[in-house]
């Protein structure tokens, strides 16, 4: 495995620069932060394409359905809690029930702001947007899959959120993976137990297994990079293989890629389901890591349940 | 450009073309926003019969006007406007209120003429100014109206959506607000006074023109005034009276959503009947 490790953002806005050259019709959508989601490079290219809205993240929403109904093809990037929760509302009704073209990005998603507390972290947003029908919620896991989701969003139409962190991703794909939207991907063959990742944690994931191999358990690992719609023929023939399934992922257990996988396989194949992600709780503050292993996400903790589960 | 009085004589009859069209939704349905709809009768009679460029055939062409009803519940008299366009079936109109039917008590764009899904408010503006955006993007000339309430004035992402406007100097919106004076709590002044507002439009960068919202020749020398007025969105507080039409209704709140008894059917109906025979009479004198 290539072990670079990349800024999610500056793929995520290097992406975007290749879909508005590639489609003339996208636009980048600002409130206030531009450079903190790496737009300056679009801004540059299409300047006439980029608008800054400042600080209104409810209108904003309104704006990019607007412009959308025009025939554009709006990317509205900003800190995800204030793409998400705050304008949740409008999420639902401007671009969900009205069905229009615009590809949300939450940026910095997760406990990414680790220092500065829970106003800023965003671990309920598959929460949020999986109730809205018809949303799509990319959450790509490496840079590779970053790019693609970008520029596979560009090309398909309809409203999506598209889930990036912050802190350096290793690089765990080349670029001849397909991806694409809705479809899980099969990083790794095991038996015992089948590991579904999404986003930040799918390179925590890929340690786990390895680890979890020489510890003698085998790991079937998905990257499950759209947690809507859920890939659940791929999560239906996992639990038919190894019986058993783990999910993880930077985000609230309640409402998250977990419920939605247990919630299937109970009603269609049920096997016991293990969900790691964040409890019901404030998550504090502090430096990332650090912060991921007091919800549990650390790797030796994440090593420790699987195995525990897996016996 | 003010109205011939044969011009202002036919829209008189058509805003009352489109209170009988509301009236006969609320048959069916014996219940519905009418307060609101009736007191921008006028609004939408204008806009759509005398100043869009909207109608069924031209739907699809990027360059056509947008309406958006940001105050969705009126949407009686959308409905009603897009029957007399031939939008949609008369006949519809008597499904109003039934399981499953094509009118909502909110307007979507299942139902043929309409822009956008409104419904929760403080949504309409921000979408008709990203309607406006696009579209100046676009290099077209249509413009975007939009019809919000008083009371939805309170919604804070109203202001949000009239200073990117101003911002963005989208001189091809026009917001009309349908100063009634009424929400369903009682008089907006009382509810939250958001007087003055003339002054907090023009502060936040806008074009403000006052008028009597009734008076047919008043909106259409608004929507002459906003053409001409370049660089900055337009806003026309159009004073208006909840439930106008209705003799038993007018200016009172209790209305906003009126559940019609028969009697009150009765009387509507003779109010409107009223109307047309005074109407007919000043196309008799006319003549």
């Amino acid at each position: 495995m290539n072990k670079e490790a990349l800024n999610p953002r500056i793929v995520f806005g290097d992406a975007l620069l290749e879909a508005g050259q590639k489609n003339d019709r996208v636009l980048a959508i600002s409130t206030d932060s531009s450079g903190g989601s790496q737009l300056t490079a679009f801004k540059n290219a299409f300047p006439e394409r980029h608008i800054e809205y400042g600080i209104m993240e409810q209108g904003a929403v309104g704006y990019a359905a607007g412009l959308a109904t025009t025939g554009w093809v709006p990317f509205y990037a900003a800190i995800a809690p204030f793409v998400t929760g705050r304008p949740f509302e409008m999420l639902k009704d401007d671009l969900g029930y009205m069905k229009t073209n615009v590809k949300v990005v939450g940026r910095c998603s997760g406990v990414t702001y680790s220092d500065l507390g829970p106003t800023h972290h965003s671990i309920d947003d598959f929460a949020m947007l999986q109730t809205i029908p018809g949303m799509t919620i990319l959450n790509p896991g490496d840079p590779v899959s970053i790019k693609k989701a970008v520029l596979a969003a560009a090309d398909t139409y309809g409203p999506m959120y598209i889930r990036i962190g912050s802190p350096s991703m290793p690089v765990l794909y080349d670029e001849s993976i397909n991806f694409e939207i809705g479809k899980g991907i099969e990083m790794r063959e095991g038996s015992d137990v089948t590991l579904i990742a999404t986003g930040t944690m799918l390179a925590y994931a890929v340690e786990a297994c390895e680890k979890l191999e020489a510890e003698g358990v085998s790991v079937q690992l998905i990257d499950m990079h759209t947690i809507k719609p859920l890939d659940t023929a791929l999560i239906s023939r996992c639990a038919s293989k190894t019986g058993r399934i783990v999910t993880l992922e930077e985000h609230y257990i309640n409402g998250g890629l977990g419920s939605a996988v247990a919630r299937y396989c109970s009603e269609t194949n049920p096997v016991p389901v293990k969900c790691l992600g964040v409890k019901d709780e404030w998550v504090g503050n502090g430096p990332y890591e650090p912060l991921l292993e007091s919800c549990g996400l650390g790797l030796d903790q994440i090593v420790k349940d699987i195995a525990e589960f897996a016996k | 450009m003010s109205l011939t009085s044969a011009e202002e004589l036919k829209l008189k009859k058509k805003a009352l073309d489109l209170r009988t069209n509301v009236l006969r939704m609320m048959k069916a349905s014996r219940a519905g926003h009418v307060g609101g709809a009736m007191s921008s009768a006028e609004i939408l009679t204008v806009l759509y019969f005398h100043i869009m460029n909207v109608s069924p055939e031209n739907f699809k062409d990027n360059n056509r006007d947008r309406f958006v009803l940001s105050a969705g519940h009126k949407c009686l008299i959308l409905y009603a406007a897009l029957a007399e366009l031939g939008f949609i079936d008369y006949s519809v109109l008597d499904t109003y209120g039934s399981m499953g039917c094509l009118l909502p008590g909110h307007p979507n764009m299942k139902i043929p003429g309409v822009e956008a899904n409104t419904g929760a408010l403080g949504h309409g503006l921000s979408i008709s100014g990203g309607m406006a955006q696009g579209l100046k993007l676009n290099g077209s000339d249509a413009r975007v109206f939009t019809v919000m309430g008083d009371g939805e004035l309170a919604e804070g992402s109203n202001w949000e959506a009239f200073a990117a406007a101003a911002h963005h100097r989208l001189d091809n919106l026009l917001a009309f607000i349908d100063w009634n004076g009424l929400q369903i709590g009682g008089k907006t002044a009382d509810v939250m006074n958001y007087s003055p507002l003339t002054e907090k439009l023009e502060a936040f960068g806008w074009s403000v023109i006052n008028i009597d919202g009734h008076d047919l020749n008043a909106i259409v020398d608004a929507v002459t005034t906003a053409s001409e007025t370049k660089g900055k969105p337009t806003a026309v507080i159009a004073k208006t009276i909840k439930s106008k039409g209705l003799s038993f209704a007018e200016g009172k709140a209790g209305y906003h959503y009126w559940k019609a008894s028969d009697e009150e059917i009765a009387e509507a109906e003779a109010n409107l009947e009223q109307q047309r025979t005074e109407l007919t009479a000043m196309e008799g004198g006319a003549e």
